[in-house]
């Protein structure tokens, strides 16, 4: 798990381009979405979509799915470790 | 006062029809024109579109284009419409001898097709071309108002006396560049769509052309033209909120409608039928729905959206629609919000089946991405529009980019949160923005102007080389989101709480010229003290040039 949650962490930096933060910036358990959180907007959820898509073979029914999955870094990572098809 | 504006011809192409009777005939039939993908070759069968009965083959020999012709579908649409629309004006070349031709299109796909070479302009030129008409040009492109932006333009041109005859509308065809992008965003309905319904799910995209022809009345009447109806208002406003979702008071589709009704002299009542955007999208028909009952209150009129009909055409959405209401209120029927059966409260209750009625003043809207919201008036009956003063403008704060290392400066207006999102043009078009703002001491100008030769090219052949590379699957939604003419004209609006005028120009080298003499004519219209305008152009690898200045009020 802790593999996949720093795997994660790379791909969310490149993908949503967040080019000043370092996986070590991110804490796991820390809401992604919203003030208080890494700030996140509807944009990089869709974006987070493609993502699971493109990395894992999961491809999410709509946008609203997401919202549920995309907690926190942990979350995602338990979501893809019991989804994931590649 | 001055002259007021006669529609003298009008022409349609779109998944309804071919000309204005299939298309008449369609919707007192209320048959939709949405079906299964069949001339765009993409996987994406699943996707219901409304596309035009004909193949590429089929519209160039219609066009007596040879057959082995390189000619992107976008053209060939709108020279199919435009030449329709000439015909029906009856425009003999004695009637246009010695008269002063402005032709004025809308298009996106027009300018990222390699065929045109990325260059709307281009587009243009090729429908013109088609048709053999030798004319001055121009074309905008915002996104899903570009059509009626473009006959808001060429409105402001006749009553401004700087052209006699205007032919003004849009056009695009499918491509699976929009197809794509648009199901990257999730909001595409894999039934037919359903504006307004509590069970909407997204749009269905749609194509086709259409022209409206364009003069001012007492030449009209003294060339005994057929005038089918005036354009007696029109508003252009930028919700200002977000890329492609809409504000939730539906701020810029208020203040744009707010516009062309004060303009026509009209009040909320004398507004016989909308035809609303109603794409068809949980968002877009929420919060159009919130604009309108903020300009109706209690006493809706007749609404409806015909996309259910057509699809979503796009960048030719405003001109196919402004005819829809032509032939509407020629015909004396409200067309029907095809497919809706369920009210919910946070909707309008659209006009459900065709239903016989007068029409007299018809309100007809437009919205695209980067929030440009775009309302026009149409009446049987004229109602003269204010003559425009001359006035005196000047020019502050012209800076310019021209090399990549430049935009480092940028850390001195934007966020590394906000600038994350740029790619190089957009960092480019802010840097000499907010540069030129300071410099004239503007916090926020009234309006807002670009001129772009190519878009945003880069994002472009990003997302055409996915595509090509990887299949029509993984289309970045931040990528396609920045990928319409417009999204510099957006972006700049948003992060400046602008909600005023909100043009982009896409005329090849002619693009700022066109840019400063439409920030000149604002101002002499009395809609801005104070514009930014901005020429943004890149070819990747090699060019990146950005300028930006304040057009202001003497």
């Amino acid at each position: 798990m802790e593999d996949l949650i720093l795997e994660l962490k790379e791909k969310i930096i490149e993908v949503l381009n967040l080019e000043e933060l370092t996986p070590e910036d991110i804490d796991p358990k820390a809401p992604l979405f919203g003030a208080g959180g890494l700030g996140l907007d509807s944009i990089d959820a869709l974006e987070l979509i493609v993502l699971l898509e493109k990395s894992y073979g999961i491809r999410l029914a709509s946008a609203a799915e997401g919202k549920n999955i995309f907690t926190s870094v942990e979350n995602i990572a338990q979501y893809v470790s019991q989804n994931r098809k590649k | 006062m001055t002259d007021s504006i006669a529609i003298i011809g009008s022409g349609i192409i779109c998944a309804l029809g071919t000309d204005k009777g299939q298309v008449r005939d369609s919707l007192l039939e209320n048959r939709t024109g949405i079906g299964e993908l069949h001339y765009l070759k993409s996987c994406h069968k699943e996707l219901p579109v409304g596309e035009v009965k004909m193949s590429d083959a089929e519209l160039k020999q219609a066009l007596a284009v040879p057959a082995t012709e390189e000619v992107s579908r976008t053209a060939l649409l709108g020279a199919y419409a435009l030449r329709q629309a000439l015909a029906d004006a009856h425009l003999s070349p004695q009637s246009l001898q010695g008269k002063r031709i402005t032709l004025i299109s809308g298009t996106t796909v027009g300018g990222t097709d390699a065929t045109e070479q990325y260059s709307c302009a281009n587009n243009t030129q090729a429908i013109a071309r088609i048709v053999g008409i030798d004319c001055q040009q121009s074309t905008i492109s915002t996104a899903c108002s570009s059509a009626l932006n473009a006959i808001i333009l060429g409105t402001r041109m006749l009553q401004g006396d700087e052209t006699d005859i205007v032919i003004a509308g849009g056009t695009e065809a499918l491509s699976l560049f929009h197809l794509n992008g648009f199901n990257s965003l999730m909001i595409l309905d894999h039934d037919v769509c359903r504006p307004f319904d509590a069970t909407r799910q997204g749009l269905n995209l749609g194509e086709g052309a259409a022209y409206l022809v364009l003069q001012r009345t007492p030449e009209a009447c003294m060339q005994e033209s057929n005038i089918q109806a005036y354009i007696t208002g029109w508003g252009n406003r930028c919700d200002a909120y977000h890329q492609t979702a809409t504000s939730e008071n539906g701020e810029g589709a208020f203040l744009a409608m707010t516009d062309a009704l004060q303009m026509a002299n009209l009040k909320a009542n004398d507004i016989d039928y909308v035809n609303a955007h109603g794409t068809g999208t949980p968002d877009n028909d929420k919060s159009e729905s919130t604009a309108l009952r903020r300009i109706f209150g209690e006493e809706m009129p007749s609404v409806s959206s015909t996309k259910s009909f057509t699809g979503h055409t796009t960048s030719a959405s405003g001109s196919i629609e402004a005819v829809i209401c032509l032939i509407a209120m020629q015909n004396r029927f409200v067309p029907a919000n095809y497919g809706w059966n369920n009210s919910t409260p946070e909707c309008i209750t659209p006009v459900a089946l065709p239903t016989q009625k007068e029409l007299h003043h018809v309100l007809c809207n437009s919205f695209g991405f980067g929030g440009n919201d775009s309302s026009l008036v149409i009446s049987d009956r004229e109602q003269p529009l204010c003559s425009i003063p001359t006035c005196e403008c000047t020019f502050v704060g012209e800076n310019e980019v021209t090399q990549e290392e430049e935009l480092k400066e940028l850390r001195t207006y934007i966020s590394p949160m906000e600038s994350r999102r740029m790619c190089k043009i957009m960092k480019a078009a802010f840097l000499t923005s907010m540069r030129a703002l300071e410099k004239a001491d503007i916090t926020a100008p009234d309006a807002i102007i670009i001129a772009t030769k190519y878009g945003m090219l880069e994002n472009g052949q990003k997302i055409l080389s996915t595509i090509h590379e990887q299949g029509e699957e993984s289309i970045s939604p931040t990528l396609f989101m920045q990928s319409t003419h417009n999204t510099l004209a957006g972006a700049l609006a948003i992060h400046l709480g602008c909600h005023g005028y909100n043009i982009t120009y896409s005329q090849g080298e002619e693009s700022l010229q066109w840019a400063l003499r439409d920030a000149q004519r604002l101002i002499c219209e009395g809609k801005a003290n104070s514009i930014l305008v901005g020429l943004h152009n890149e070819m990747p690898p090699q060019l990146l040039y950005s300028k930006s200045i304040i057009v202001k009020k003497v």
